[in-house]
């Protein structure tokens, strides 16, 4: 069988020592700068691009790969035991992650998301061998029509994800939506409500917002009732996530793996999407939705695996037809292009020992990651020990150093603090910032391709609901919204929100 | 007096919607709008501006309706603590090196909780800057100066 | 076991940012910044990246890259004009955006010509104008052709409102008389997916980013600037061949720094960087980005910059093309 000789072919060249000793240094740097808040994968790889012209093409690939999965790792980490989510991934893991670490779970949470890490790496990893080609060719065939409908569809699975009113919610997405309308109009060239600040003519950076919005306000708040946070760091005992966590957890993996790989392939959405889909469909599918944002393992296991496996899956674009799925992507092409190889196609049957090897390497390298964290749960955990009043100030310094460091750009810094002051206030009165994030990324797509839509088709919005694939992912969301507004829905929401 | 009203949340919330889109309509006054085939530069912004002008009387007006319903009390110090600490790095990272910067958000950002002990802080604030020195700017080529000169 | 590995990933980090220095040179006296005014990846950035350790070995001090996206490249191009005027402080992109950036900014917090001093171009790289399969068009004459015969049923996409193959596509629709959508999309490589897939159908853009495309089948090739036909397409004909206006548009990425620089200094610069373009390995690895190595003096970019800000400017005003 040919995928069979393909894998083998991969595995081959990954088990060569010296690939795995480069793919153990890409993980573990990945680990490292994940656990960092803020600073992100972009700029450690570009930083490492240099040295990796004197490796073989395969080795370096397979170490970058290793920093930019290695990362998402590390990134949930940081945002189970503080509440600072370091990538855009990590925002839904903040939600019932770190109020697990409250209640003194922070050990199963740290557990359970390196474990579903790992299932949804592996399970990627046989996705990209099986179906590179034809998830390939299902990519190429979104246009900005799909996408729109595709945005929609993900916009509405953020208003089921709160745990507050559906109300509150839509408004806090609508805020999302408008903050991120505020920068250079890609249609038009326009600068929108920049005031002048050449910095806001980019729009505003997802890393402040999240690191103001999620770590400082919380900072703020959890210094004003000193009883709540010691809870953080007390209760340490039971590292190991029960059996039970464990039976919560595995269909939630499985669910999340299988978005996650999906979503992955479709560039753009990239690193938002998946997360915070597969924690609407936990919520959508659980008895008792009311427990999440309460410290749900599913809220946990769920998103994590989707984030690793579209991590994982957002290789396939560039694998086989050479077109960058997000910012890290195109990296990785000047990367190839620095050895010599042009992607495109042609790679995977050129260079067929370079693909399957990076695409096995994503295997060791989850088991490595594997084999790194468990261990280092006891590590981290440790580390909320330490106490708050010394940690905190701690995590303000990183957050300020990390949002600098996003683009070397004071601005970002003084945008972190705007929003921690926004975000003060939205604890204050109650409301969730996480659908308002999914705006803010979500935001400028959904206008872009709506535009650009409308722009191609001369006007004509039929092509929305003529087109099938985009009819049938706005067909889901008329179902959503008509299971959200039935009598039977809206009653057991109530109840679970009496509380 | 007998039975207090204002749900002080729902309304500062509502409160704070409206004068986001009042902003977000000042701030677009000028870009042209289009259709909804054909959309300017403006018309997202103001579509969306409305919504939460929408969503905004919705919760100021049931807030002045709903029963009464507190805000857990604004304690000045951490606010100050925080803020203070994020805009004095601001202001330093660039020109007086990271070293300081690093010192100094420290040391403020542990004025805001009352538990901070002064020598304790000191002497972390030094190992930490110097941890975030090597790390950032040895390993990491974070590119800001260490020190002022 | 695990602590070992985290010093073991921090010395491997630290092993590439170690920069040991001998200092040999009195003109450098503290470490010299390469800002790049877009995010990491792109051909300035590689360019940067490629050239950094060479300088590093040429000028006795560390060289680091320091990437400052943003506003067009306009954030990164005024650190460099607002920076201390001693040389130290160097831009890398590509000097096409500083061309447009005075018709399309009116406000622009720098000025180009007085406060950014020109060290040398680094490389050329020419623009391969594509079209999806799906058009039924092999040559310059016969996309013309198809052009006119269905007015506004072709899109050109482009990196962005403003950016070079946007204004590029605009004057070659006036100067042939035709008429074709443009479509702006988030830089190139959202662009070329774009027209892979379809839902644009040309594109003009960088060699680097649309030669794969084009040899692997999915785009078609239509014409390319430069002097010459590039080797890897024979058959393309060139923009000078087809009788297309335009034939030197392309990545022009040059080297620049803050426009008071002492003159001994910039010669300094230019010198070193002469001396690097003439290495074999960097000539080799720009050939992998499609470029062409492109030695020369300061003043001959001076020269480049005032004549395309002036062409340019021409056709950003003729066409009315704002970015506010």
């Amino acid at each position: 069988m040919e995928l069979f000789d393909n894998l083998l072919l991969g595995l081959s060249t990954a088990l060569q020592l010296n690939n795995l000793v480069y793919c153990l240094i890409g993980v573990v740097i990945g680990t490292a700068i994940g656990v960092l808040p803020g600073i992100g994968p972009i700029p450690t790889v570009a930083l490492l691009l240099p040295f990796t012209f004197g490796l073989e093409p395969a080795s370096s690939l397979i170490m970058l790969a290793g920093i930019f999965y290695g990362a998402q790792y590390g990134g949930s980490t940081t945002a189970i035991l503080v509440n600072v989510p370091g990538e855009t991934s990590s925002v839904v893991t903040c939600l019932d992650g770190h109020e697990m670490a409250k209640q003194g779970r922070a050990g199963p949470a740290l557990a359970i998301a390196a474990i579903s890490s790992f299932f949804a790496g592996t399970v990627a990893t046989v996705v990209i061998a099986v179906l590179s080609l034809p998830l390939a060719a299902l990519a190429l065939k979104f246009t900005a029509v799909e996408y729109f409908s595709l945005l929609v569809l993900g916009l509405f699975a953020a208003v089921i994800l709160a745990h507050g009113s559906v109300a509150k919610s839509l408004a806090m997405v609508l805020l999302g939506l408008m903050i991120g309308t505020v920068g250079i109009d890609v249609n038009s060239g326009v600068a929108r409500m920049t005031f002048g600040v050449p910095a806001l003519a980019d729009g505003l950076d997802f890393v402040p917002v999240a690191m103001g919005l999620f770590g400082l306000a919380e900072i703020m708040a959890n210094l004003e009732r000193p009883e709540t946070r010691q809870v953080v760091s007390q209760k340490l005992r039971d590292l190991v996530p029960s059996w039970a966590d464990l039976k919560a957890a595995f269909p939630a993996m499985l669910r999340g793996t299988f978005i996650g790989s999906a979503l992955g392939v479709l560039p753009g959405g990239g690193a938002a999407l998946p997360p915070f889909t597969a924690y609407a469909v936990e919520k959508k599918l659980a008895r008792d939705p009311s427990r999440f944002g309460k410290g749900a393992i599913e809220g946990v296991a769920g998103p994590e695996a989707a984030n690793n496996a579209g991590a994982q899956t957002s290789f396939i674009p560039l694998l086989t037809l050479g077109i960058p799925a997000n910012a890290l992507m195109a990296l990785m092409i000047g990367a190839l292009m620095m050895q010599g190889i042009q992607p495109g196609p042609q790679v995977m049957t050129e260079q067929p020992q370079l693909v399957w090897g990076v695409i096995a390497s994503m295997w060791t390298g989850n088991l490595m990651l594997l084999i790194i964290n468990l261990p280092l749960v006891g590590v981290w955990v440790s580390m909320l020990k330490i106490p708050y009043r010394l940690l905190f100030p701690a995590i303000v310094l990183f957050c300020c150093i990390g949002t600098y460091g996003i683009s070397n750009s004071v601005f970002n810094v003084w945008l972190m603090l705007g929003c921690a002051l926004v975000g003060y206030f939205f604890i204050k009165v109650g409301v969730e910032p996480a659908p308002l994030l999914l705006g803010l990324v979500l935001g400028p797509q959904l206008e872009e391709n709506f535009r650009r839509a409308m722009q191609l088709s001369d006007g004509d919005p039929s092509v929305f609901v003529t087109r099938p694939i985009s009819a049938l992912l706005l067909g889901i969301v008329v179902l959503l919204l008509a299971a959200l507004l039935s009598p039977a829905v809206l009653r057991k929401r109530k109840q679970a929100l009496s509380e | 007096m007998t039975q207090r009203r204002i749900d002080w949340p729902d309304l500062l919330f509502g409160l704070f919607l409206i004068c986001v889109a009042a902003g977000a309509f000042a701030a677009t006054a000028r870009l042209s709008g289009g259709t909804a085939a054909d959309m300017g530069p403006g018309y997202m912004p103001r579509a969306i501006a409305f919504g939460l002008l929408g969503f905004g009387l919705f919760f100021a007006g049931r807030g002045l309706v709903r029963p009464f319903a507190g805000i857990a009390q604004v304690q000045a110090r951490p606010i100050l603590g925080i803020a203070a600490s994020v805009a004095v790095f601001a202001l330093l990272v660039e020109d007086a090196g990271l070293a300081l910067a690093a010192f100094a958000a420290i040391v403020i950002a542990a004025l805001a909780s009352r538990e901070s002990r002064l020598v304790e802080v000191l002497l972390f604030g030094i190992a930490v800057s110097a941890g975030a020195v090597l790390l950032f700017v040895k390993a990491l080529a974070l590119p800001v100066p260490i020190w002022p000169w | 076991m695990t602590l070992r590995l985290f010093k073991a990933a921090v010395a491997a980090l630290a092993l590439g940012a170690a920069f040991a220095a001998p200092a040999s040179s009195q003109t450098f006296d503290r470490p010299v910044r390469i800002v790049v005014p877009f995010a990491p990846g792109g051909t300035s950035d590689i360019l940067a990246r490629l050239i950094a350790p060479k300088l590093q070995e040429a000028v006795g001090q560390p060289v680091v890259v320091e990437n400052k996206p943003g506003a067009a490249g306009n954030i990164g191009a005024d650190t460099v004009a607002k920076a201390k005027p001693d040389g130290h402080t160097l831009l890398l992109m590509d000097i096409g955006s500083l061309a447009v950036a005075p018709s399309l900014f009116p406000d622009l917090s720098y000025n180009v010509e007085n406060d950014l001093a020109p060290v040398g171009m680094v490389m050329f790289g020419p623009y391969v104008l594509a079209v999806n399969p799906s058009v039924p068009a092999k040559s310059v004459a016969e996309l013309v052709a198809y052009a006119k015969a269905n007015p506004g049923k072709l899109a050109v996409a482009n990196s962005g409102v403003g950016a070079l193959n946007h204004i590029t596509a605009v004057a070659l629709a006036r100067n042939l008389g035709i008429e074709w959508k443009n479509v702006p999309y988030k830089g190139g490589s959202a662009a070329s997916r774009a027209v892979v897939s379809g839902e644009s159908t040309v594109i003009i853009n960088g060699v680097t980013a649309t030669l794969p495309f084009v040899t692997s089948g999915q785009l078609v090739g239509i014409a390319v600037t430069g002097d010459k036909r590039l080797p890897a397409l024979p058959n393309v004909e060139t923009f000078k061949e087809a009788k297309l206006p335009l034939d030197d548009a392309g990545t022009w990425q040059a080297l620049l720094t803050s426009g008071k620089t002492p003159p001994e200094v910039v010669a300094k610069l230019n010198a070193e960087l002469q001396k690097i373009l003439a290495m074999p390995e960097i000539q080799e690895k720009i050939a992998e980005q499609g470029g062409m190595v492109r030695p020369g003096t300061a003043d001959a970019v001076k020269t480049w910059l005032s004549t395309n800000t002036k062409a340019w400017g021409e056709i950003i005003r003729a066409a009315d093309i704002k970015v506010n």
